[in-house]
């Protein structure tokens, strides 16, 4: 992934490298902006990140599961006024 | 002064209940055992709370004692991980292969990705190998940075980011392989499965 650093641009193999700390915005500020500046002229790089960002969000959306019922809620939180 | 302790920790978990309760949902499959890991969790954490830094991160602090509590409890019940092969472990996996689906070129890649079912994000994730599962689960779902998911898990930053890849492969591997049974995907492939 250093490797990357060292050129000025980004070509597409260095965003396949790097797709993965970018869509979890690890990137740091250069390597961001040489990732994106790629995006700009490389539509099918461009696609690929854009699903994957998709992809997370929907992952992020549909894979959390809320407390079923308020009782269990108020069980949980109340819990440890039992150790009292 | 104990009902000060209480009040205080009432305060600082609540905001994080739901996200405790998910991640242990996802990682015990089951309701029963999810409410316990989430209860033994609490009884811990109130108990530690002392050596809790104000000013800290207290949500990893809490998701690092669910990690160990479910790691601890589970150790015994958790199958050794599965032997997985890398070989379709390429980037842009479920991209790459809607794009080569002919029956799909009428509707976009979002598209089908706003339709997969609740059910199938749920089944992939909970079909992962625990230790993907949880980086998967931390990462995405509940947002946390790489730094932070290292503090959780206790690995290092090179290990989660490697458990995170696969992990994320491997679904994405899951999710194409339900869209075909579903029936969304009418293509022949005799190869990609």
């Amino acid at each position: 992934m250093s490797s990357a650093k060292k050129h000025e641009h980004y070509n597409c193999a260095d965003i396949e490298a790097l797709a993965q700390r970018y869509v979890d915005g690890q990137l740091n500020d250069y390597e961001n902006r040489l990732f994106e500046e790629h995006l700009e002229y490389c539509l099918p790089c461009d696609k690929k990140i854009q699903f994957e960002l998709k992809l997370k969000e929907i992952v992020h959306i549909k894979g959390r599961e809320m407390i079923p019922d308020e009782k269990l809620k108020l069980k949980l939180k109340n819990l440890f006024t039992d150790l009292l | 002064m104990a009902k000060e302790k209480d009040n205080s920790f009432t305060k600082l978990v609540e905001p994080h209940l739901n996200s405790l309760y998910s991640t242990a949902l996802r990682m015990t499959h089951n309701l029963h055992d999810a409410e316990d890991l989430v209860q033994d969790t609490l009884y811990k954490a109130f108990r530690s709370i002392n050596q809790f830094q104000q000013n800290t991160n207290f949500r990893a602090w809490i998701f690092r004692i669910m990690v160990n509590t479910f790691i601890t409890a589970y150790r015994k019940a958790v199958k050794q991980p599965m032997k997985i092969s890398y070989d379709d472990m390429e980037e842009f996996y479920l991209y790459k292969r809607l794009d080569e689906t002919v029956s799909l070129q009428e509707t976009s890649k979002e598209e089908f990705l706003e339709n997969i079912f609740d059910d199938d994000i749920k089944n992939a994730l909970e079909s992962l190998p625990y230790q993907f599962r949880l980086v998967v689960l931390l990462c995405d779902v509940e947002g946390f940075s790489y730094n932070e998911i290292a503090e959780i898990v206790d690995a290092p930053l090179g290990t989660i980011m490697s458990r995170l890849y696969r992990g994320r492969k491997l679904l994405q591997r899951y999710l194409w392989k339900y869209a075909k049974e579903r029936g969304y995907i009418k293509d022949e492939f005799s190869q990609k499965t």
